[in-house]
């Protein structure tokens, strides 16, 4: 511990297993704002070392005010490494040890369980969402590297590897559709190391200013603005970037979740050569990007454009199909109950009026037609639309007896929607999307690791649903197979626009 | 008929006149006569309450807060079919049903939009009006999607209301023809007199029809369009007459269906069929004789049991020594159809049919009425249907 009007403290982190990041040096200083300048803190990787261990240095202000929120700043710090890096424990702050990670085919094991991304769900409703959120990732993209920046002795070719996540997940899909309302974007460089700005003046994120700069949120139907609204202190990973998602007018007028999703985006860049990397490089990359990410990624504006939508169509894509089946049902009760109103209002068999205004206790037409919509809506408010994926595989004869039995129960209404169709989906071979990725329990650290010129070279964009690393095998994939398939199916039957004799 | 062209002497038509006398006979006799049941025609008002009893339900359980379904009887399964020689096929009494409810993704839009046929079918019964299946469609093609979904959602309805689809007051739009000795007034009083040389379009209300005046000796049901031009450009109805020549243009409609069966009723005159030798012919020629599962229920007003299988037998192949190259292979699809027809209740009371399907299926050949016309151009109309009425070469 040193004074000069601030204080270093010196934080232990063991890493079991394997060498990595050898020494941490995290250093707060510059903005005293809590939130608006949290970039301006540096954090950074000291290149000395010892292997299986690693010391976060950490320089902070002795004012009381200064201190609380630089501790806050630290401790997003070291959270965001253990979303990546969950074999590291520190024993100050952060721990994601025993938490259920997701391999990503470059090598990356990202923490899956929400709690860490977004709030608990209102109190009632959070068995409705799954555990876990199912990142996809886009294409891996080589970077170009602008002149100015590589003779700052950039030298190395990087990659950016996109991946995207809703987040929580819902386990079904009720007639009440889930709105995303908000967005979090999260910027990783080589060894999952968190890129955060040193200084206001040069911040990692300018290029994320521009909400559009990289997606065009009206594709996806939502009205996205920069969010000024962030809380340090809570028990959450900081995204370094937020935007807000604002509810359009058909929003309020429906059916909405009032709390929403989260659209969760990584961007790691690693490097891309396979080539070993010295410390002192990796280290001077993660300096360099923590100043020049915005030039670099502009410098590869499109494909980097490209990469990220990828990522975020299959992310969206089953919210997608949420939304269109909820729509079906909306536009479907409308028509019926218009239809009865067609009938009732124009007979002139005044019993049967009557009979119909007395069921629904309707004085007038005007009621009797509010109350009949009201009636159709109600009765659909709490039948599921169709499983989410991740919940297909919860059904997986894998778990034990007393599991399997409590998820049957639970599950019983649902399994309705796909005993009926189990017949369609024998001959379907459909592809296989990354959200049938299994979860990987085992805690593994996995280093960024170079991937092959074929996986990193910049290529037209494709669906990547392949992308994440296939983590589980054995006897129970067919079966697997068969759910997702079935899956699948359901949701294209309501994607049909015949309904069928 | 003061308008019938001359024809052959009478004594041609002897055999076909012996036929007529059977099928009076057991007409007489009661066992070709249908026994009635199934859809019957109901008047307005009760199809009107049919509906409004309908609503009245699905209300009823809204106020429950019970999620309402329609339940339909099943028309898609041969296990509520049942066969009778006099009738053809029928839903059986008690046959399985379908529930379609307003609370599973999957039947939510269907319900819907079954509703919505039955307050377009309460409009056009409550104004005296008809609307075709295809005026239903486009007023909102976007909501039903494509004709089949209307076709199928107005099927059910009659089905669920057990009124035949005139009663709903949809009409359905005619692609028959009929050409020959006959005449009949519409409806709305149009005098129609169909001739040998042209044909007429069958008219789209077939209930309406009155004063049906003929002398034909036979009917001849021609599968294809192209094959009826042709017996017409061959003058086939002159030189046959007195007779009527109708054809479905495939797969008939149930204009064309109903006109038969009117026909039929009216006249008792014996129909035969002229349909190619492969699968597909004879499965329309069922369609005419014994009725199809889907309209099952409305079997006793669509089906003619009297209907004989003229031509193209496939024994006539072997016996007429049609070149092999003119005939084709069966396709996998045909041999699955002709297993298909093979396994069906009526075939049991048909074995002459039976027996030339089997030719068919040992042969794995099929073939084309035109196959003919490698014997000769004018071989159909010049000798082979005029041999075969002659002589009775039907079954």
């Amino acid at each position: 511990m040193r004074r000069r009007g601030r204080r270093w403290a010196g934080l232990a982190c063991a890493q079991a297993g394997r060498e990595g990041v050898a020494r941490l040096g995290v250093g707060a200083g510059g903005s005293r704002s809590p939130v608006g300048r949290r970039e301006s803190r540096r954090c950074w990787c000291s290149p000395r070392g010892m292997e299986g261990t690693a010391v976060a240095v950490c320089e902070v202000d002795e004012k009381p005010t200064i201190l609380m929120t630089d501790s806050l700043v630290i401790k997003n710090f070291l959270r965001k490494i253990v979303m990546v890096h969950p074999k590291l424990s520190f024993s100050l702050l952060c721990r994601a040890e025993n938490e259920p990670t997701l391999n990503l085919l470059n090598g990356i094991a990202l923490v899956v369980n929400y709690q860490h991304y977004v709030s608990r769900p209102e109190f009632g409703t959070s068995e409705l969402f799954c555990s876990r959120i199912h990142p996809v990732l886009g294409h891996p993209i080589m970077l170009f590297i602008p002149d100015d920046v590589a003779e700052m002795g950039l030298s190395r070719e990087l990659i950016l590897t996109p991946a995207a996540a809703l987040c929580p997940c819902p386990k079904v899909f009720s007639n009440q559709l889930n709105r995303i309302s908000s967005i979090s974007i999260f910027l990783y460089g080589p060894s999952c190391l968190p890129l955060i700005s040193p200084s206001q003046e040069q911040p990692t994120t300018t290029v994320f200013k521009d909400t559009f700069h990289f997606i065009d949120w009206k594709k996806y139907h939502l009205c996205v603005v920069p969010n000024l609204d962030l809380n340090l202190d809570r028990d959450l990973v900081f995204p370094d970037v937020s935007y807000q998602v604002e509810s359009s007018e058909e929003d309020k007028s429906q059916n909405m979740d009032p709390q929403g999703q989260t659209l969760l985006l990584f961007l790691f860049v690693d490097f891309h050569s396979g080539f070993p990397v010295q410390q002192m490089e990796l280290w001077g990359v993660h300096t360099l990007l923590t100043t020049h990410l915005s030039a670099i990624l502009m410098e590869s504006h499109s494909m980097v454009q490209d990469s990220i939508e990828v990522a975020v169509d299959q992310a969206l894509e089953q919210h997608h199909q949420a939304a269109k089946a909820h729509q079906k049902l909306q536009t479907s009760l409308s028509v019926a109950a218009n239809s009865i109103m067609s009938i009732v209002t124009g007979s002139t068999s005044s019993s049967f009026r009557k009979i119909c205004f007395q069921a629904l206790q309707a004085a007038d037409t005007q009621e009797f037609g509010n109350k009949l919509h009201k009636s159709f809506r109600e009765i659909t408010q709490h039948r599921f639309l169709h499983h989410c994926s991740c919940e297909v595989k919860q059904l997986l004869p894998e778990k034990n007896d007393a599991e399997q039995s409590t998820e049957d129960a639970h599950e019983n209404s649902n399994l309705e929607l796909l005993a009926g169709i189990s017949k369609q989906v024998k001959n379907k071979r459909l592809r296989r999307g990354s959200l049938r990725q299994g979860v990987e329990d085992k805690q593994a650290f996995h280093s960024a690791r170079a991937p092959s010129p074929s996986e990193a070279a910049p290529r037209p964009a494709e669906p990547t649903a392949a992308s994440l690393t296939p983590s589980r095998a054995g006897p129970g994939r067919d079966l697997e197979d068969a759910l997702w398939l079935q899956e699948v199916s359901n949701l294209s039957e309501w994607l049909s626009s015949d309904p069928g004799p | 008929m003061a308008f019938a062209p001359m024809g052959p002497e009478a004594s041609f038509f002897a055999v076909v006149d012996q036929h007529r006398a059977s099928l009076l006979a057991a007409l007489r006799s009661g066992g070709g006569e249908p026994a009635g049941g199934g859809v019957r025609p109901a008047s307005s008002s009760e199809v009107l309450a049919s509906i409004e009893n309908i609503i009245q339900d699905i209300i009823t359980s809204l106020a429950r807060n019970e999620a309402p379904a329609f339940t339909i009887d099943n028309r898609s399964s041969w296990e509520n079919i049942k066969f009778e020689d006099s009738v053809g096929l029928q839903m059986v009494s008690h046959c399985t049903t379908r529930k379609i409810r307003s609370d599973s993704p999957k039947s939510v839009k269907n319900f819907a939009l079954i509703l919505k046929i039955l307050s377009m079918i309460y409009k056009l019964v409550q104004s005296n009006t008809y609307a075709t299946k295809r005026d239903i469609y486009y007023t909102d093609s976007q909501l039903f999607g494509n004709q089949t979904v209307v076709d199928n959602i107005i099927n059910d309805v009659s089905c669920m209301l057990k009124v035949p689809r005139r009663s709903l007051h949809i009409l359905s739009t005619s692609k028959g023809l009929i050409a020959g000795n006959l005449r009949y007034i519409e409806e709305d009083g149009t005098k129609v007199h169909c001739t040998c040389a042209t044909a007429v379009a069958v008219p789209s209300n077939i209930q309406g029809i009155w004063n049906l005046i003929t002398d034909a000796k036979f009917l001849l049901i021609v599968e294809k369009d192209a094959t009826f031009q042709r017996l017409l450009d061959d003058n086939f109805c002159s030189k046959m007459s007195p007779c009527i020549m109708v054809t479905g243009k495939g797969v008939p409609d149930l204009n064309t269906r109903l006109l038969v069966k009117k026909l039929w009723d009216a006249l008792h005159v014996p129909i035969f069929s002229l349909v190619d030798a492969d699968p597909h012919g004879i499965e329309i020629m069922c369609i005419y004789k014994y009725g199809s599962m889907s309209m099952s229920f409305e079997a006793h007003n669509l089906t003619v049991p009297a209907i004989r299988w003229l031509g193209l037998l496939p024994s006539d192949i072997k016996r007429l020594n049609i070149p092999k190259d003119t005939l084709i292979p069966l396709t996998k699809r045909d041999q699955m159809k002709l297993d298909s027809i093979l396994k069906r209740p009526y075939v049991t009371c048909q074995p002459f049919w039976r027996k030339e399907m089997e030719i068919m299926a040992d042969s794995k050949m099929k073939a084309e009425i035109q196959a003919l016309t490698f014997l000769s151009s004018d071989y159909l109309s010049r000798v082979y249907l005029p041999n075969k009425l002659k002589f009775g070469g039907w079954i």
